[in-house]
C-alpha cells in the first residue's frame, strides 16, 4: 500500500465515470464523484438507483464496464477486493452461518494474523459499543434481525480499512435502536477520522448522519451536496419529492401575461421572483413550482392568497397536514395540530405562501432544477 | 421444525402400495440369496426357504463350491469384480465430482449463463448410451484404451460429469454469493474464499452428490462390458456371466452378489442422510 503518496487534500475514493452495463439493461451511467477523507459521505437513493452496485464496483466484487475506482490515489482497477483495503458491509448482511457472532467479527482479524488477545479485545470494545456481548457465542441463524444486523455491522467496523463501505446498514433495526446507532455510527466516524461511504434509501438517515450527500437517480448521479443544500435547492424534481415529509407539492406554474407579468400556480398570484424571471420566461416546456408543506400557511384572504376546499386532515402528533383543493390542484399544508382541531372537512380555506424564496421551480419534462 | 403431517388414509395406501412396489424387489432378492439351488426355481415359489444357505456367497470366491449340490459352476470368481468396481467407481467419482464442483462454482458465480446453458450441459446425456458405445469402443482401441481402468475411469467421469455438475451448481446457486463475498472483503482471495466457505457450506450437497454419482458409476454395465474382455472386470459384468449356457441361470449366486453390491450403497446412506438436510445456511442473510 502506498501511503507515502496520501495527502491530506487528495479523497479518499475517487470516481471516474463509471458505466455498469448487464445485458442490455444500464445500472450506472456515467457515474462520478470523491469522497472526502474523513468524511461520512451517504449515497441516497430509491431502490434500485444503483447504490449496491457503485459499492460492489468500490469493493472490486463487480468490475465497471468501463471508468476507474482510486482509493488514495491508486487506481484499484483489476485488484481483488481484498487487496483494496476496503471493508464492507453488506445489505443482505451475509453472516457466516456457521461461525459464531464473535468468529463472524473476528474474521478479518483471523484472516490477517492478528494475535488473540487482541481479537479478544478488539470484538468485545466493538460488541460493548453495538450491544451485542450477550450475543457472540451464538450463531446468526437463532439472533434477530438486529442483532445480526449489529454482527455484519461489527464485522466491517472491527477494521481499519481505507474506507468502510456500509451498504443500507440499519434497515432492519427497531425504530429507536436506528437512530441511537445512527447517531453511535456517525460519532464513530468522527472519533476513529476514517472515511465513511454509506448507501440508503433513507433520507432521514441520509440527512442526520452525511457531511455530504450523493444523491442517486437511475444510475445517475444528479446532485452532490450538503444535507441542508439537498433539502433547501434539490437539483431535480425527483429529488425533491424524495427528500422531506410530507410530500413537497408540485404545482403547475405559468407566467400571466401584463405589466408587470406574474407567476400564477394553485390560484395564487405572485411577484416573479427577479433572478428567476429570465430562465422561467425561457423554460419552453412549462415548469412546475415546488413549494414544501411547511412554507404554506393558512390565513385570511388576500390578495395574495389563494383558496381551496379542506379535503383531508392527517394528523401527526404536534401537527397536522391539510389537503386543500381548487380547480388548480391540491396542495398539502403543514399545520399545528391544535389549530385545526375539529375542523371540518368541506370548508374552504384562505391559503398563502409563507416564504417565497423558497419557493423551487423545475422544468416542466426533464424536472431539472430552473436556475437564475 | 414443522410437526409431521397426518396422512388420509388414502394417502397411507398409496404410499404402502409405492412402499412394496420399491421393497419387494429387494425382499425377492434376498430371499433366494440364501436359497439353495433347489428352490431357486421352484414352482409354486418358496418365500422364505426353508433351509437358509450361504452357498451362494461362497461360490461367488469359490467357483466351484457350487458342485456340491450337482450343480455346474462358473469358471471365474467374483474377486476381481469387486475390486474392479471399487477402483473404477471410487476413482470415477472422486474425479467426477472434484471437477464438477469448480465447475459448478465456476458456472454459478463467473459465467454469464443463458437459456441454452443447461442444454449444452447436460446434451451429453441425451444420446442413447448404446450410440456412443460403438464410437467409444472403435476410439478407444485405437489408443489403446479399451480393457484398461484407465478407459473404464475415463469414460466413467466424461458420463458423470454434467450430473455431478448441474447437481452442485444447484448447491451453489442456492448459497447467497454475498457470503463468500464477505469472505473475499474480509481478506481471502477468491480461490480461499471458495474452498473455505463456499465448500464448507454446500457440504451436504457434496455428500449427496458424491452419493448420487457413486451409485452411477457402481451400476454401470454398458461401458463396462464393451470395453473389458480380460484385464478389467465390474459387478454388473459379472452378474450377467451367471446366466451359463450350461447350466442355466445361476440365480442363487447372481443374487448374492447383488446382495454384496448393495451393501456399500446402504452403508454410505446411512452414514450420509444427516447430510441431505438442507437448511445449512439458515439464517445467513436477511430475508
Amino acid at each position: 500500500m502506498n501511503r507515502q503518496t496520501e495527502t491530506a487534500s487528495e479523497p479518499c475514493l475517487e470516481i471516474r465515470n463509471i458505466r455498469k452495463s448487464f445485458g442490455k439493461a444500464t445500472a450506472l451511467q456515467d457515474v462520478a464523484f470523491t469522497v472526502p477523507r474523513n468524511s461520512l459521505t451517504v449515497l441516497l437513493g430509491a431502490a434500485g438507483a444503483g447504490k449496491t452496485t457503485t459499492l460492489r464496483i468500490i469493493s472490486g466484487l463487480d468490475e465497471p464496464t468501463s471508468g476507474s475506482v482510486l482509493i488514495n490515489g491508486r487506481d484499484v482497477g483489476g485488484l481483488e477486493p481484498k487487496d483494496r483495503d476496503v471493508a464492507m458491509m453488506f445489505d443482505n448482511l451475509a453472516l457466516y452461518p456457521n461461525k459464531s457472532g464473535y468468529l463472524n467479527i473476528a474474521n478479518p482479524l483471523l484472516i490477517q494474523g492478528v494475535p488473540e488477545t487482541e481479537i479478544r479485545e478488539r470484538v468485545l470494545g466493538i460488541a460493548e459499543t453495538l450491544h451485542i456481548g450477550r450475543i457472540l457465542d451464538r450463531l446468526p441463524g437463532t439472533m434477530s434481525g438486529g442483532e445480526k444486523q449489529r454482527i455484519a455491522l461489527g464485522r466491517a467496523l472491527i477494521r481499519n480499512p481505507a474506507i468502510f463501505l456500509l451498504d443500507e446498514p440499519l434497515s432492519s433495526l427497531d425504530a429507536k435502536l436506528r437512530i441511537e446507532l445512527r447517531s453511535e455510527l456517525r460519532r464513530l466516524q468522527k472519533e476513529s477520522g476514517k472515511t465513511f461511504l454509506l448507501a440508503t434509501p433513507d433520507y432521514h438517515e441520509a440527512l442526520a448522519v452525511a457531511d455530504t450527500v450523493i444523491m442517486l437517480q437511475s444510475g445517475e448521479v444528479v446532485q452532490v451536496d450538503s444535507p441542508q443544500t439537498l433539502y433547501d435547492r434539490p437539483a431535480h424534481r425527483l429529488t425533491a419529492e424524495f427528500i422531506g415529509s410530507p410530500l413537497i407539492n408540485i404545482l403547475q406554474g405559468r407566467i400571466s401575461p401584463g405589466e408587470p407579468a406574474k407567476l400564477e400556480f394553485f390560484g395564487f398570484r405572485l411577484p416573479l421572483p427577479p433572478n428567476l424571471s429570465t430562465a422561467l420566461a425561457a423554460a419552453s416546456n412549462g415548469f412546475d413550482v415546488g413549494l414544501r408543506p411547511e412554507n404554506l400557511s393558512v390565513t385570511t384572504p388576500s390578495s395574495a392568497t389563494s383558496q381551496g376546499e379542506l379535503v383531508d386532515i392527517e394528523p401527526l402528533g404536534p401537527r397536522s397536514v391539510l389537503t386543500v383543493r381548487n380547480d388548480f390542484g391540491e396542495a398539502r399544508i403543514l399545520v399545528a395540530a391544535a389549530d385545526f382541531q375539529g375542523a371540518e372537512i368541506g370548508t374552504t380555506l384562505a391559503v398563502k405562501v409563507d416564504h417565497p424564496e423558497k419557493m423551487l421551480f423545475f422544468d416542466g419534462i426533464t424536472g431539472r432544477s430552473l436556475k437564475g | 421444525m414443522t410437526e409431521p403431517k397426518k396422512l388420509t388414509r388414502l394417502q397411507a395406501i398409496i404410499l404402502l402400495v409405492a412402499l412394496i412396489l420399491t421393497l419387494f424387489p429387494i425382499f425377492w432378492i434376498v430371499m433366494t440369496a440364501i436359497k439353495p439351488p433347489t428352490d431357486w426355481n421352484a414352482s409354486p415359489a418358496i418365500w422364505i426357504p426353508s433351509e437358509p444357505t450361504l452357498i451362494n456367497f461362497k461360490t461367488l470366491f469359490d467357483p466351484d463350491a457350487i458342485r456340491a449340490y450337482g450343480v455346474g459352476g462358473v469358471s471365474q470368481a467374483a474377486t476381481s469384480a469387486v475390486i474392479g468396481s471399487i477402483i473404477a467407481s471410487v476413482t470415477a467419482t472422486l474425479l467426477s465430482v472434484s471437477i464438477g464442483l469448480f465447475s459448478a462454482i465456476g458456472i454459478s458465480r463467473y459465467a454469464k449463463n443463458s437459456k441454452w446453458t443447461p442444454l449444452v450441459i447436460l446434451s451429453g446425456r441425451m444420446f442413447i448410451p448404446a450410440a456412443i458405445a460403438v464410437p467409444f469402443v472403435i476410439i478407444f482401441s485405437n489408443i489403446g484404451l479399451t480393457d484398461t481402468y484407465t478407459g473404464l475411469i475415463a469414460i466413467y467421469v466424461a458420463i458423470t460429469l454434467p450430473f455431478s455438475t448441474w447437481m452442485l451448481k444447484s448447491f451453489v446457486d442456492d448459497l447467497p454469493r454475498e457470503i463468500e463475498e464477505a469472505a473475499m472483503i474480509d481478506g481471502k482471495s477468491r480461490l480461499a474464499a471458495h474452498l473455505t466457505v463456499t465448500i464448507p457450506l454446500i457440504k451436504g450437497g457434496l455428500f449427496a452428490t458424491t452419493m448420487f454419482i457413486f451409485i452411477l458409476n457402481w451400476s454401470e454395465f454398458l461401458f463396462a462390458l464393451v470395453l473389458s474382455y480380460s484385464n478389467i472386470n465390474t459387478i454388473p459384468v459379472q452378474l450377467a456371466k451367471y446366466v451359463t449356457a450350461t447350466a442355466g441361470t445361476l440365480y442363487g449366486v447372481q443374487a448374492a452378489l447383488a446382495v454384496l453390491a448393495m451393501l456399500p450403497l446402504i452403508v454410505v446412506g446411512y452414514f450420509i442422510q444427516s447430510h441431505l438436510a438442507r437448511g445449512m445456511t439458515f439464517g445467513a442473510i436477511k430475508q
